[in-house]
């Protein structure tokens, strides 16, 4: 473990600028809110800086995507279709372990099924990811019920952890291990290892008193979804509190569903564009000449819920599909954030 | 036997030419086509009951069932007119291009059932899916126990591809039964429902798939009739059909019960379909 001064943040800052665009928690001036989105150059950055409203996957997994680029004229019959690869390097600077939890669902997914999606495999390629341990939560926050927190364990290239003058870093890719080089920074000495734990282990024990929002234990939750035990009485509950907006999906770091559609553009050229969708929207599984399989409301909140929780999806993310952040019970307009739903599946077993 | 060893196209689409154009009945069209790359067109391999994603340039692209077979076929799909992307399809001429990726979903079992009897039974476009089996089976017919085909459609006007029918009802040790709903003058044919043929026939139990596509009422109907007779639920197959947008189990838009069918699918037995927990 290596240790960076406070005061040398500006130099990592200075360094990574070189070689990457860089992505953090940045504050907004109006709203105040703290948004995970591109560090101006100019400006400087709060690592301390609260929970971000929304998730880092947008870096990897835009919004709005153009994947190919194609022509095709129809009086000579010719076609021209490009890839569209134009992707810069990028940094996540300061991100929080169930963030970092997150893509790794999300790697998991795209990289590890039956096939690769190249789209997103030339994203990640280019991401380095230098994560921030939680030295106290926030109280939105249950990242110690689902195994994703208060510190990172794997996927970054280096970890941070906040000691007060400055910060512990582990080095986890040869990526991570340049950097430090370039820096120069200093071993940690020898207490370095047990000053991490004692730090992890003050932020867990202060989750009782301060992450008070939110509480999901969802092991037993995800017994009743593997195995359908979940009456329907408690979907269609689910289902009236559901308003359809889809903001679960949009702030979840691990929802990943999107549409595909061919845009034309004035010129005659067409573009592919993936764009974020969710599977709370009804035309989600409706197909042309009007059948929808999937109608009721109810019939999709539960397949969300089945998708975070259930130990068939936990296979393809190899955990479960929550990282604990908390951001779907800070934006539902109902009540059926994800750790109320675990409630309410408990609620039915526990006959409360 | 052929190994499908044929990498697919998963994400740029490989331009083929759209070479002749049928018109099989009402808003259904058949578009046989030919890959522009002589090494893909040479290479391209497909398993019965496979799909590929299409695109329509400047339209849109969409999923589409296989109806050839995977050896000595012309390569064609067959698509009924529905949406904006069906829709460009049906304006194109021969000459023109499309974009193909694919082939995707894991198909009809063919190794796994050999020596056993099979039962095709189909429902309007249904027929689709099935051509593409009922041709590979019908290429290895001596591999197989007896070879039935059932198949109904609301009148005789939209009965698919009616030079298959012909050959096949030439076809010796296939027997082939065709019902429409009312009857028509010169219709020589059985009438009624599929699934009331169905009961009627004298159909194998023992060492017996069956092979079932239509509408969903003609498809729950149909897996009544051939259950009462005694046909096992792991024994009956379909297609399904899904929204789907990637073909390659990202998108999610096709995930049904704890399965993507497009990668899982499309092909279930009806056991399988059972525990889905969705409509068909």
């Amino acid at each position: 473990m290596y240790f960076l001064e406070k005061a040398k943040l500006p130099q990592l800052f200075e360094l990574l600028k070189r070689d990457y665009e860089i992505y953090g928690p940045v504050q907004d001036e109006v709203s105040g809110e703290v948004i995970f989105d591109r560090v101006p150059e100019s400006s400087g950055f709060d690592l301390e800086a609260p929970i971000p409203y929304n998730p880092p996957k947008f870096v990897l997994f835009p919004h709005f995507e153009e994947i190919l680029k194609y022509h095709y004229e129809r009086q000579t019959k010719r076609v021209a279709i490009e890839r569209i690869n134009l992707l810069q390097p990028k940094v996540l600077l300061g991100l929080r372990s169930c963030d970092l939890t997150g893509i790794l669902c999300l790697d998991r997914f795209f990289l590890g099924q039956e096939f690769v999606d190249e789209v997103y495999l030339e994203h990640r390629k280019k991401l380095f990811i230098i994560s921030n341990t939680c030295v106290r939560p926030f109280p939105q926050c249950f990242c110690v019920c689902t195994d994703s927190g208060p510190s990172a364990r794997e996927g970054f290239d280096l970890n941070l952890t906040f000691t007060g003058p400055g910060y512990l870093v582990e080095v986890g890719s040869k990526k991570g291990q340049k950097l430090v080089e370039e820096l120069v920074l200093p071993e940690a000495g020898p207490e370095a290892s047990r000053l991490k734990k004692r730090i992890i282990d003050d932020s867990v024990l202060s989750f009782d008193r301060v992450a008070l929002e939110n509480k999901a234990w969802i092991s037993r939750a995800t017994n009743r979804l593997t195995t359908g035990f979940v009456r329907s009485e408690v979907w269609e509950y689910i289902g009236h509190q559901c308003f359809e907006c889809g903001a679960c999906a949009f702030v979840c770091p691990t929802c990943s569903c999107f549409n595909i559609e061919d845009v034309n553009f004035r010129t005659g050229d067409t573009y592919r564009v993936r764009t974020w969708d969710s599977c709370s929207f009804e035309g989600y599984t409706k197909m042309a000449g009007d059948h929808n399989p999937r109608k009721p409301v109810e019939d999709r909140r539960n397949k969300r819920f089945f998708c975070k929780l259930s130990y068939s999806q936990s296979k393809k993310y190899l955990r479960p599909g929550c990282v604990g952040c908390g951001r779907c019970a800070r934006v539902c307009p109902g009540d059926i954030g994800l750790p109320n739903v675990v409630t309410y599946i408990r609620r039915e077993i526990t006959g409360d | 036997m052929l190994v499908s060893t044929m990498v697919p196209i998963v994400t740029v689409p490989e331009v083929a030419t759209v070479v002749d154009i049928r018109d099989e009945i009402a808003e259904v069209k058949t578009f046989y086509f030919v890959f522009d790359n002589p090494e893909i067109e040479r290479s391209f391999r497909v398993r019965s009951g496979q799909f590929i994603m299409c695109t329509v340039f400047g339209a849109g692209e969409f999923a589409v069932s296989l109806p050839f077979s995977p050896e000595n076929d012309r390569r064609h799909i067959s698509v009924r007119k529905v949406g904006k992307v069906t829709a460009a399809l049906h304006e194109l001429q021969p000459g023109d291009k499309i974009g193909i990726r694919g082939p995707f979903g894991n198909g009809f079992p063919f190794e796994e059932i050999k020596g056993q009897n099979i039962i095709y039974v189909a429902g309007g476009i249904g027929l689709i899916p099935l051509r593409s089996s009922i041709v590979h089976v019908l290429q290895h017919r001596s591999e197989f126990g007896r070879v039935i085909l059932v198949y109904g459609a609301r009148s005789s006007r939209d009965l698919m591809y009616k030079e298959s029918i012909q050959e096949w009802k030439a076809t010796e040790n296939f027997e082939t039964y065709f019902t429409i709903d009312r009857p028509e003058p010169g219709w020589s044919g059985e009438v009624g429902f599929v699934n009331q043929l169905v009961a009627r026939l004298e159909l194998p139990v023992e060492k017996t798939v069956a092979f079932v596509c239509g509408p969903p009422v003609m498809f729950n109907s149909v897996i009544k009739e051939l259950k009462a007779k005694g046909i096992k639920e792991q024994n009956i197959y379909s297609t399904l059909e899904r929204h789907m947008k990637c073909g390659i189990g990202k998108c999610q838009h096709c995930a049904i019960g704890r399965t993507l069918v497009c990668v899982d699918g499309p092909v279930y037995t009806y056991k399988q379909i059972k525990t889905l927990g969705e409509q068909i």
